[in-house]
């Protein structure tokens, strides 16, 4: 039986005959191939994995010349009492609280416009995807010049048109450096969850709208009842991925607002999670506190995310 | 007033072209800005207010800038980064080609075991390979830092190259996998009565009909390489292994730095990323879709 699923797995429509007797270059190839994959990933993956958190339970620090002790939970507990800790994940939860609405509605709409059709689609449609597939560093640096408060496009731009009077630093107050943070991420990722909806969209069968349009529906309601629910999985998707990206951002925070060259301070207003946990492993150089972080923010992801996919399954459950 | 199917169909087509239009700009502006300040005299660039959509006399100077004296200081003279950039340039490239050559052919071979050979611990080994696919690397990276050093690999080029090839190890070995399940099975058998052994069948009829998948695998792991930023970071020290990625930002570091000369750099940077997009995007979404879907 469960052979007969493993052949299934493998593709093969052969009878399991064929493949039992297997020649002795099978094996010889199956080892040549695998062998230094699962070694590359067993000796820089999970191997490093289980070692940083070995290290979490000591109080390593490369700042002091001691040979670490193992002290236990004490890092985790230090940082669960830590207020620098929870203002750090706070900041991270707002930017994805921030972020993963606007994604959300800027994708919905370019989808359901990609999703028209039109002569030049596809062309509009490569150009749309573009940002997605720049480096963050890039992306970080586009926009701080953009915003630039002595020479930015976006002042030039809004004096032209008499918007404003006078040149703003746009990055200058806190919350406006987490506001445009949210756009810049938004900008790098919007085309990911694009794709996953016009796909999504593109799978409902026109046979349903037009039923709808018969029965008296309008667009609106055609949208609500129809193109809603059937997109809910396609959501679930784009939000869980989406979810992880803003959770750990960090290439686009680095250039836009970090403020940062090598050996600079990081920037305490927009540093989230994944800044701390750099600064705390890479430039205080204590080891144990930042490895305990970087497990406490690998549960922090898997748990949110799973909490993401049940409650989008429970609700495509309910509504089928 | 009544309009006929042609106009209907004309007021449709003009409302989504005028929404493709504001779609295009939020996409390309700052894309288009930054070329056009790569490409400004200074004098135009600092004009303040600002109103110049192009320049009047466009200039390739801030390249040649950055690439022979280092990015310059606005108040005069240079930063001391002359090598930077060139280093930059080859370094990234070096990387990301070698990590993207090495990682197609891996995961090309696993690929073809995974589809298409039954073996002990088949799925054991499968599982442990796409296991880490989801998760945040970002545990392993701590402890893999003071494991490179150990082995003598920080601030080197093969570090990275071993870095990244692990790491886009289990997408690439994914992806080629369900290229080569879709192979049909009926062709390799009909070699495999003929007497043909394993690397016979996986050099003359596997490899020509997965090529699209390789493709796809080669271009998917350079872009990431590319553009990646955090690995880099770790890992490198000095201009012997630093990316584009890396100088980029040591460039925007110094405030004094003129724009002009950090937008070349950022046009350089995303160059390639760029025009991969522009002509292999089939590929790269697919691709990178898989990755994040899976």
């Amino acid at each position: 039986m469960s052979e007969n699923r493993l052949l299934k797995l493998a593709g093969g429509k052969q009878t399991g005959r064929a493949y039992m007797r297997r020649p002795t270059s099978d094996s010889l190839y199956v080892v040549i191939v695998l062998a230094p994959i699962v070694l590359m990933i067993a000796l820089f993956i999970y191997y490093p994995a289980l070692d940083t958190f070995g290290q979490s339970l000591t109080n390593r620090n490369l700042r002091i010349r001691r040979p670490p002790k193992p002290v236990g939970a004490e890092n985790y507990l230090k940082l669960l009492n830590d207020d620098e800790f929870w203002e750090v994940t706070g900041r991270s939860f707002q930017v994805v609280i921030m972020t993963l609405p606007l994604e959300m509605v800027v994708a919905f709409s370019i989808a359901m416009l990609l999703n028209q059709r039109f002569p030049g689609r596809g062309v509009v449609r490569t150009l749309t995807i573009l940002p997605w597939m720049l480096p963050g560093v890039v992306n970080g640096f586009l926009w701080g010049w953009l915003l630039n408060g002595e020479y930015g496009a976006l002042n030039g731009l809004l004096y032209q048109f008499g918007l404003i009077s006078e040149y703003q630093v746009w990055l200058r107050a806190p919350e406006h450096q987490i506001f445009w943070v949210t756009v810049v991420q938004t900008w790098t990722r919007y085309a990911f969850p694009t794709i996953i909806l016009l796909a999504g969209l593109q799978s409902i069968p026109d046979d349903l709208f037009d039923a709808a349009k018969v029965d008296g529906a309008n667009a609106l309601s055609r949208v609500r009842f129809i193109t809603f629910p059937l997109l809910l999985p396609s959501f679930g998707i784009a939000l869980v991925v989406e979810f992880i990206a803003a959770f750990q951002i960090f290439d686009v925070v680095w250039t836009l607002t970090a403020g940062s060259s090598a050996g600079g301070s990081i920037n305490p207003f927009t540093k989230t999670l994944m800044l701390y946990n750099y600064e705390l492993v890479f430039r205080d150089l204590r080891v144990g506190l930042g490895a305990a972080l970087s497990y406490l923010i690998l549960l922090m992801s898997l748990a949110v995310g799973m909490i993401f996919v049940l409650r989008v399954y429970n609700q495509g459950v309910q509504e089928a | 007033m009544k309009l006929g199917l042609r106009g209907q169909e004309r007021l449709r087509l003009l409302f989504i072209y005028t929404l493709c239009a504001v779609v295009l700009v939020w996409a390309l502006a700052p894309i288009y800005w930054v070329f056009v300040s790569s490409i400004s005299t200074r004098k135009e660039l600092y004009a303040r207010p600002y109103k110049i959509w192009f320049p009047s006399q466009p200039t390739f100077e801030s390249y040649q800038t950055i690439f022979t004296q280092g990015a310059k200081f606005r108040a005069g003279g240079f930063s001391p980064t002359a090598d930077l950039m060139g280093a930059g340039l080859r370094n990234s490239i070096i990387i990301s080609v070698g990590a993207a050559g090495i990682v197609t052919l891996l995961a090309t071979g696993a690929g073809y075991a995974f589809a298409r050979m039954r073996f002990r611990g088949r799925n054991l080994i499968f599982l442990l390979i796409m296991f880490m696919l989801p998760l945040p690397i970002w545990v392993s990276l701590i402890a893999l830092f003071f494991l490179m050093s150990q082995l003598g690999l920080i601030d080197t080029l093969l570090g990275l190259i071993l870095i990244f090839v692990t790491l886009l190890l289990p997408l690439a070995v994914w992806m080629m996998t369900t290229f080569v399940r879709d192979i049909p099975a009926e062709i390799q058998d009909a070699a495999r009565v003929d007497g043909a052994n394993r690397w016979r069948l996986l050099y003359s009829i596997i490899l020509p009909l997965a090529r699209p998948g390789m493709v796809a695998v080669f271009l998917v792991a350079m872009l990431s390489t590319w553009n990646n930023f955090l690995i880099p970071l770790i890992f490198t020290r000095t201009n012997d292994s630093q990316p584009l990625t890396i100088v980029l930002t040591l460039f925007i570091g110094q405030y004094e730095v003129a724009w002009e000369d950090m937008s070349a750099a950022a046009v350089v940077t995303m160059l390639p990323p760029f025009l991969m997009a522009l002509f292999f995007q089939r590929y790269l979404v697919r691709g990178l879709t898989m990755g994040a879907v899976k």
